[in-house]
């Protein structure tokens, strides 16, 4: 009987040193979409090409750094904050981007750079539950500071990353095309005055359980993670004034072994067909510029890239150059 | 720690064991004390040379807030943990067999279930509009809902929860060896319930209390999840912030040295610990 086990043990591990060759690990951050970018960019592309796709995460810049520096990577490719990836790339802690397998042409030029391409590209909006304003409903970034016409705690991001600051700066009346560079004292100064009143999300699931919950009726949150309470029936309410879009990227961490399949990996996620798709699912807009004319109309019109006249770029490139000043006042403000 | 090392005959004859020990050395040596060595190595040489990371964190009143309030949520956490567990272990102890392995299964089975589950659940329990909230202005004792999560009371109760069972266990483990006749005869000799409390089953629990009760401050001393979950920023403590400088800043030089202080502490801790029951023992 043992010996038995011990022969199948054996033949599976055979049968793992042969697929080996053709599997890349790809690192997300878990949640919906993740789920999403399993489906419709992994699954077809294993089904192409053979090349299994195995699935890790979260992804961890400090993991990201260790892997490379102790040249031993074992994410293939890693999704990403992009201004994260812009550093990293300056650094040299990625490969640089194989553009004859990747179709550059075809991608939205904000959010492409030698060494990431963009996974998806998202807005932070404001959202609120109806049920707990029966009155007004919030309209403005402005009504996120205002306890008094709008009483009870908010959300916000915790981490360090485009988007909070920058609310707190328009709302306190930056015009938008005086947004950078960031003025961190008067931002700062603008969160102090609803400090107490914040309870920070730390991931996508986070934030929906504490908006659905009512124990934070009104935040600033992830598009996507919105689009999927709304699918789930939720009744919630989104206002996309002064949405302020940030994207993921898609790199390839210095020093891998499956390079070729990780570019092409990159190459198929980033195609036109699973640009759309993804999208369709997630409510994140497409960073592929064939994408939106293989969507359903009425799918595209709940997407970010829809939203262009409201909307905000956060300066990728200013927040990669500022990215650990800012984090460490950040941090250090969060815990005075 | 000292448990342990009463645990194990021939104390005095060390050498011999060695041989037999090199293995888990080795792989201590190889997982822990090594790959140790090197973040502490970091913390003094990134991003240059020199104990810049040190001084920018006893030199900062945001970092030093930080240290504090680690130790003291690790010591509200350790003190609660006394005072529920004592109870618990001496029931367990005086109650007939068959019911007292039932519970203690049920304490166990709890260890056993996923730590963020568990924080999860507390997390659901405790919001606003949670259940114990609910209950409370149900039967009329409070109009508005209490802020427990995101606070020192949230991180309080998830932490001493995940922290009963180690101290249960230790207290049991000393409590079970006390004759009961010691108490009939302080009984006897005039001592009240109270006294017989104070001033005999303390006295000879105290080494189980020490010793659960230290331990549980310095596992709660590194505790990340339940304090990043049920806690807000204002209560952040060490392992948070080393997170993120790690994690967020890719700031192995800062997390190294906050990592370094916090080892130093534990093991000074732990000294502290070995050096008090070693006179004790010597005292019997």
């Amino acid at each position: 009987m043992k010996m038995k086990v011990l022969a199948v043990a054996a033949a599976l591990s055979i049968a793992a040193g042969a697929a080996e060759a053709q599997q890349i690990v790809f690192s997300s951050w878990g949640g919906t979409t993740q789920d999403a970018q399993t489906k419709y960019w992994a699954t077809p592309f294993s089904a192409d090409t053979g090349v299994a796709v195995v699935q890790d995460g979260p992804t961890d810049y400090g993991k990201i750094t260790a892997m490379v520096e102790a040249n031993a990577v074992s994410w293939d490719v890693a999704d990403v904050e992009f201004d994260w990836a812009i550093l990293a790339g300056q650094k040299g802690l990625l490969e640089p981007l194989d553009f004859t397998v990747i179709d550059r042409s075809q991608i939205d030029p904000r959010f492409v750079s030698d060494y990431a391409v963009g996974s998806f590209y998202f807005s932070f909006v404001m959202g609120y539950n109806p049920a707990n304003f029966p009155g007004d409903k919030p309209a403005k970034l402005t009504d996120l500071f205002d306890t008094k016409k709008f009483p009870g705690k908010r959300t916000f991001y915790k981490w360090s990353a485009p988007g909070v600051i920058e609310a707190a700066l328009l709302a306190d009346g930056v015009a938008p095309e005086n947004l950078y560079p960031l003025d961190l004292d008067r931002a700062f100064a603008k969160l102090d005055t609803i400090k107490s009143d914040i309870i920070w999300w730390e991931g996508g699931a986070k934030s929906q359980q504490l908006l659905a919950s009512g124990e934070a009726p009104i935040g600033f949150f992830w598009n996507g993670r919105l689009a999927a309470l709304q699918a789930d029936g939720m009744n919630v309410g989104i206002s996309w004034d002064q949405n302020i879009t940030a994207a993921d990227a898609l790199v390839v961490p210095k020093g891998t072994k499956n390079k070729d399949a990780a570019m092409r990996f990159i190459a198929a996620a980033t195609g036109a067909k699973p640009q759309a798709d993804f999208a369709a699912d997630t409510g994140y807009a497409p960073i592929n510029t064939g994408s939106p004319g293989l969507m359903k109309p009425e799918i595209r019109a709940t997407l970010p890239d829809q939203q262009n006249a409201v909307q905000i770029n956060a300066d990728l490139a200013y927040w990669a150059a500022h990215r650990d000043e800012i984090g460490n006042r950040w941090y250090a403000w969060q815990a005075r | 720690m000292s448990i342990i090392s009463l645990a194990l005959p021939n104390r005095g004859r060390r050498g011999s064991g060695l041989a037999l020990a090199m293995p888990a050395i080795l792989l201590l040596l190889a997982f822990f004390v090594i790959p140790v060595a090197m973040l502490l190595l970091r913390s003094v040489t990134e991003p240059q040379p020199g104990l810049q990371n040190y001084a920018a964190l006893i030199g900062s009143p945001t970092y030093i807030k930080v240290f504090l309030n680690t130790f003291l949520v690790a010591g509200i956490v350790a003190l609660i943990t006394v005072l529920i567990a004592f109870p618990v272990a001496w029931a367990l102890a005086i109650m007939p067999r068959g019911w007292a392995a039932v519970i203690f299964s049920i304490i166990i089975l709890s260890m056993w279930t996923n730590l963020l589950a568990r924080t999860y659940a507390w997390m659901v329990l405790l919001q606003q509009t949670g259940l114990i909230n609910r209950i409370l202005i149900g039967i009329g004792i409070i109009d508005q809902p209490l802020q427990l999560t995101n606070n020192l009371i949230g991180v309080t109760i998830g932490m001493v929860y995940i922290m009963l069972p180690f101290m249960i266990l230790p207290l049991l483990g000393v409590i079970r060896k006390i004759d009961p006749a010691i108490l009939q005869a302080a009984a006897l000799c005039g001592a009240t319930r109270w006294q017989a409390l104070t001033r005999v089953l303390v006295p000879l629990a105290t080494p189980g209390i020490a010793s659960g009760g230290l331990m549980v401050f310095v596992m709660s001393l590194g505790y990340f999840v339940t304090p990043s979950l049920l806690g807000g920023t204002a209560n952040m403590m060490l392992a948070e912030l080393i997170a993120q400088q790690v994690q967020s800043l890719v700031n192995w030089g800062m997390g190294g040295a906050a990592a370094f202080i916090l080892l130093v502490i534990t093991l000074g801790l732990y000294a502290v610990q070995l050096r008090f029951f070693e006179s004790k023992e010597g005292a019997r």
